[in-house]
């Protein structure tokens, strides 16, 4: 392979970068965009939920159970209905998210040791705050039942068990500290792909494809001309993100980057595959374009990204073993956040040496044979 | 008030100038072109001929001066000029995946013409054109020649007064092309003005009047007879076995103007008396060696005359 | 008929004829939507089952078997493996085996009928924080209530009654959503993503193009008004979203049995009023691109991200910062996601949604003008 031709190739595909400053300007735009979005939105954390309180009970029992949820941090009391029929049209418009009802004679009840049945509204039209909200809510009422007992037992020690829970790995539980890794492979992914399949078909459209064939160039150093720029821009666009990321979101990197090397580096050999294929069947780029956003959909739904593989129902995950960016994903999030080294990996890793083999290969094979015609 | 005898001129501009940043493309040009005029717009690539015709077509606005069409400027009134004009761009300008029919067809209604007349005047025009059998091809899968073609038919659609046309037959094949010429000479005859940008001086020879433009300026306008008076001297042909050794040995001859090759023969502008051209020119190639040189008269044509007057003018 | 008229369909009748002959539009605009929403309610679930659980017992005692045997019992937790040591948590971690381990060490049993507190550990995998934070919050509230069991039936051999202190018992109440479906909460969300996808983009495009086809020049030099190429060129936009729209409702309706509870009436002028709105965004991206490339991208930009992270469609925007707030209400997505779940899970009508629809009225307006003014401009 000439090194000569290649550096040329590179140095055209530079050159129409810079002439085009809006687009250039945008792919930059892109991850910080994407950052913020996924950074601050996507991975948010369920607290100070907007909590509504029918206290019907008044009682300083009733306010205990109250000051318990309070306590915790996860309910921020925003409104007390004076009754049931007050909470409709505050969960309709979204005022409030949970509601604790407490209804009349609940410390009488409590007094007399019997089973006081208080109500916890949630909104389930918010799966994600319905689900956390509700385990927040049973935490709380565990935990004042709990106090009550304690207080009952007084000085006889009753058997109890104390569980510790532990955090291995990210034990800030910050969304943030998985999302920032799952970014960059995504980033990557959509990266390569998106640019590989347009420069290609952006040659084929403006003839000059055809042209370079009437020269030295041989098809091999064609593919590597046109993959290496980007694959550059990819790699800056990445570390732009990998250290804001880092600096500003303070995500924790623990492992080792040798892992990330070759993790990365095999995904990117998917990836540019992945976008050649996509440039083998598009005549133009608005083809192209649509080829990409179709597949990019399922991809970014099914690889576990923002929507956890494990919570998709049994008949689906069989599906998520096709989609490369899931094992990207393993591979990233376990060197940032578990510090795993490569045995761990390792089948992860492999599965995606087979799939760059098969992807780029195929790739390679298809695209030299249609320039050859 | 207008009466017939003072209605105004298909076309007529005064200063008009325009910049594209730091380039000036049209550079205060005063042009008239009458009523039923065939009028050719001729000059080197980059002189401002597109730019003119875009300006003249209400696609662009002027950066100063003024155009008007039939007697509208096209600035302020361009609602009144656009039923009543034609334009056609270099580039090719259908829609590649509608079919000849249908870009013909859309053209038209959007141009005003009655559903009625649609269908008739698209057959007669695609017949006449030679385009009648691709009716049903998308638009993207037609030759060089019929895309220009097509171009044309759907800029004949709603029949305009005033026809601008930039280099319609670049690319077209010299078939095309006459028949091309044809459909413009019948334009002409029913009363159509046509204001035409071309490159290839045989077909300034068949305009009515023509203007040269160069670095955005016109240069010299008037009929194609007018103009090549303007040439000075006396154009002759030499005809003999070696042509580029007779433009070697005539270049030491001062009368002998501009000698080149074209083709197979020399030409040479005379600038003595036209008389003694003949004889001088013979003896003297005869004197370096090439007595079988044959001289003969030959009538200036556009293509000598723009090559002259542009040299003469830079 | 009148002129306008005839010019707006023979624009609108184009328009048609380009799509018809773009197969892979077609597929974009009607079989995505589909497949989008096929995936979003069946793949996508915030619930948290079945995490695969490691149990060490080190104890093999019946007192620490029936304490396992509570987590068995719950949803929550899966017990996928057993293992005899401490060791074998960080293996299952770390090949991604295991989520929760719950280590019951020797002594459990002994301490217990000391009257002590005996200790388990619960180790959680960080890694899936959503996970994770559900696991802990059902692990320590699941302890409670063993801890209670275990002290109350201890406290009975000893001739007291722990059950005198009551006990409070949460009766949880879901309104809208009962069985806690993601796909109710997803799909009301979902059409306006495809909506916004299918009108926003595509308009941004189709103007860059005439552009880039030369045959926009050909169309100023036509009596043709701006006003009514952009009419024109929305027109089959306009039906294939609402096309989108109805489709979608139909399968959520049937397919997944999501319920419609509120005005069909609030609903549609919404819809319409999004469509707008999208369609002014749209018209707008196209006016400032000087090419194709960059009105996909900026379209992409301005339409599928916003509507995919800023409308509260998949992410709820309570707890985020208040710029990033502030930043989404620029976009119409989450007014037409408000109304859109609104109408479909909490029956709403005009009467509660009149914010929503005023403010997607005002959006309207003000892109189309603005659209209005940018297009078309003589160079």
């Amino acid at each position: 392979m000439n090194l000569r031709h290649i550096r040329l190739l590179v140095w055209k595909e530079f050159l129409q970068l810079r002439r085009d400053p809006l687009l250039l300007r945008l792919l930059f735009l892109m991850p910080i965009v994407q950052l913020v979005g996924f950074g601050y939105v996507v991975a948010v954390d369920v607290r100070n939920l907007p909590t509504a309180v029918v206290d019907l009970d008044r009682t300083a029992v009733s306010r205990r159970l109250e000051a318990t949820f309070t306590a915790s941090g996860y309910f921020a009391v925003v409104a007390r209905p004076d009754n049931e029929a007050q909470l409709q049209p505050l969960l309709d418009a979204g005022g409030a998210k949970i509601a604790l009802v407490i209804p009349e004679g609940t410390q009488d009840r409590l007094d007399r040791g019997e089973v006081a049945p208080v109500g916890i509204v949630v909104d389930g039209s918010d799966s994600q705050i319905a689900s956390v909200g509700s385990g927040y809510a049973a935490q709380a009422i565990a935990r004042f039942n709990a106090d009550r007992m304690q207080a009952l037992a007084g000085t006889v020690s009753a058997p109890t068990v104390d569980a510790r829970t532990r955090v291995m790995f990210n034990p800030t539980l910050d969304p943030i500290n998985t999302m920032i890794p799952g970014l960059i492979a995504t980033i990557l992914m959509i990266s390569l792909m998106a640019i590989m399949s347009q420069a290609v078909v952006r040659e084929r459209e403006s003839g000059t494809l055809e042209q370079m064939f009437v020269t030295p160039i041989r098809p091999g150093e064609y593919l590597v001309g046109k993959v290496a720029p980007y694959a550059l821009l990819a790699t800056a666009q990445l570390s732009v993100v990998a250290v804001v990321g880092m600096l500003w979101f303070k995500v924790p990197f623990n492992g080792s980057l040798w892992v990330v090397v070759v993790g990365l580096g095999l995904f990117m050999l998917v990836s540019v595959g992945l976008g050649l294929l996509v440039s083998l069947v598009s005549r133009t780029r608005q083809q192209a374009q649509q080829a990409l956003v179709f597949l990019m959909i399922p991809t970014m739904v099914l690889s576990g990204f923002i929507f956890p593989i494990e919570s998709m129902p049994e008949w689906i995950q069989p599906l998520t073993y096709a989609v490369p960016l899931r094992y990207a994903l393993v591979v990233l999030r376990g060197a940032f956040v578990k510090g795993s080294g490569f045995e761990p990996l390792a089948p992860q890793l492999w599965i995606m040496a087979g799939f760059a083999v098969v992807i780029f290969g195929a790739a390679v094979v298809a695209t030299r044979r249609r320039i050859t015609e | 008030m207008s009466s017939p005898a003072t209605a105004p001129p298909a076309v007529r501009t005064s200063g008009l100038t325009r910049r594209f940043g730091a380039v000036l493309a049209v550079d205060g040009v005063d042009l008239t072109v009458e009523r039923g005029a065939v009028f050719g717009l001729l000059g080197p690539d980059g002189a401002g001929k597109s730019t003119l015709l875009r300006l003249l077509a209400t696609v662009l606005r002027p950066s100063a001066g003024e155009a008007q069409v039939f007697g509208h400027s096209t600035e302020r009134e361009a609602q009144e000029i656009t039923g009543r004009i034609g334009y056609m761009s270099q580039r090719f300008a259908m829609y590649p995946d509608l079919t000849v029919a249908e870009n013909l067809d859309f053209f038209a209604t959007v141009r005003g013409v009655p559903k009625t007349q649609r269908a008739t005047r698209a057959t007669a025009l695609l017949e006449g054109m030679g385009l009648g059998e691709f009716r049903g091809r998308q638009a993207r899968h037609l030759s060089g020649g019929m895309k220009q073609k097509l171009m044309l038919a759907t800029t004949l659609m709603h029949e305009p007064d005033l026809l601008l046309l930039d280099e319609p037959t670049t690319g077209v094949d010299p078939v095309s092309r006459r028949e091309f010429w044809r459909v413009l000479a019948g334009l002409h005859r029913a009363g159509t003005t046509v204001l035409v940008a071309t490159p290839y001086m045989d077909e300034a020879e068949r305009c009515t009047s023509i203007a040269f433009l160069d670095g955005g300026r016109i240069r010299q306008t008037g009929t194609p007879a007018e103009v090549a008076a303007l040439v000075p001297g006396t154009l002759v042909e030499v005809v003999c076995p070696d042509p580029r050794a007779a433009v070697a040995a005539l270049a030491d001859l001062p009368e002998a103007g501009s000698p080149h090759v074209l083709g197979d023969v020399v030409r040479v502008l005379w600038r003595g008396p036209a008389a003694d051209a003949e004889g001088a020119l013979a003896a003297h190639l005869a004197a370096a060696g090439m007595p079988s040189a044959q001289v003969r008269a030959a009538r200036v044509d556009m293509e000598t005359a723009f090559a002259v007057l542009a040299e003469a003018g830079r | 008929m009148s002129p306008t008229l005839t010019r707006i369909g023979a624009v609108a009748r184009k328009e048609f004829i380009h799509v018809r002959r773009d197969p892979r539009l077609l597929a974009v605009v009607l079989v995505m939507p589909i497949m989008q929403l096929l995936l979003f309610a069946y793949a996508i679930s915030f619930d948290v089952r079945n995490l695969p659980t490691l149990v060490v017992d080190l104890d093999h005692t019946p007192d620490s078997t029936a304490y396992v045997r509570a987590y068995e019992a719950s949803g929550l937790f899966e017990v996928t493996s057993r293992a005899d040591s401490l060791a074998a948590v960080d293996g299952a971690f770390d090949r991604n085996e295991a989520r929760v381990a719950v280590v019951v060490p020797a002594g459990f049993a002994r301490s217990l009928a000391r009257g002590e507190a005996a200790e388990v550990g619960i180790l959680l995998d960080g890694s899936e924080p959503n996970s994770a934070r559900i696991a802990q919050t059902y692990a320590a509230a699941l302890n409670q209530l063993e801890s209670r069991q275990i002290a109350v039936t201890w406290a009975a051999t000893q001739g007291i009654d722990l059950t005198q202190s009551g006990s409070v018992e949460p009766r949880l109440r879901t309104w809208y959503n009962p069985e806690r479906a993601s796909s109710i909460f997803l799909v009301p969300g979902l059409m306006v993503v495809v909506i916004m996808i299918v009108t926003a983009q595509q308009t941004a495009v189709t103007l860059v193009r005439e552009r880039e086809q030369g045959t926009a020049e050909q169309l100023l030099v036509s009596p043709l008004r701006r006003v009514e190429l952009m009419v024109g060129k929305l027109t089959p936009w306009v039906l294939m979203a609402f096309l989108d729209l109805v489709v979608i409702a139909v399968l959520g309706l049937f397919l997944f049995h999501i319920p419609l509870r509120g005005s069909v009436l609030a609903l549609g002028i919404g819809a319409a009023l999004f469509v707008a709105s999208c369609l002014g965004i749209g018209l707008i991206v196209s006016a400032v691109a000087p090419s194709l490339d960059t009105a996909n991208m900026a379209a992409f930009l301005v339409a599928f991200l916003p509507a995919f992270l800023l409308s509260g469609f998949a992410f709820a925007l309570d707890q985020v910062p208040a710029v990033i707030e502030w930043i989404s209400r620029v976009f119409p997505a989450r007014y037409m996601v408000t109304i859109s779940r609104g109408v479909f899970l909490k029956g709403a009508g005009l009467d509660q949604l009149w914010p929503e629809v005023a403010a997607l009225a005002a959006y309207a307006l003000v892109t189309l003008v603005l659209a209005a003014r940018l297009n078309g401009r003589r160079a």
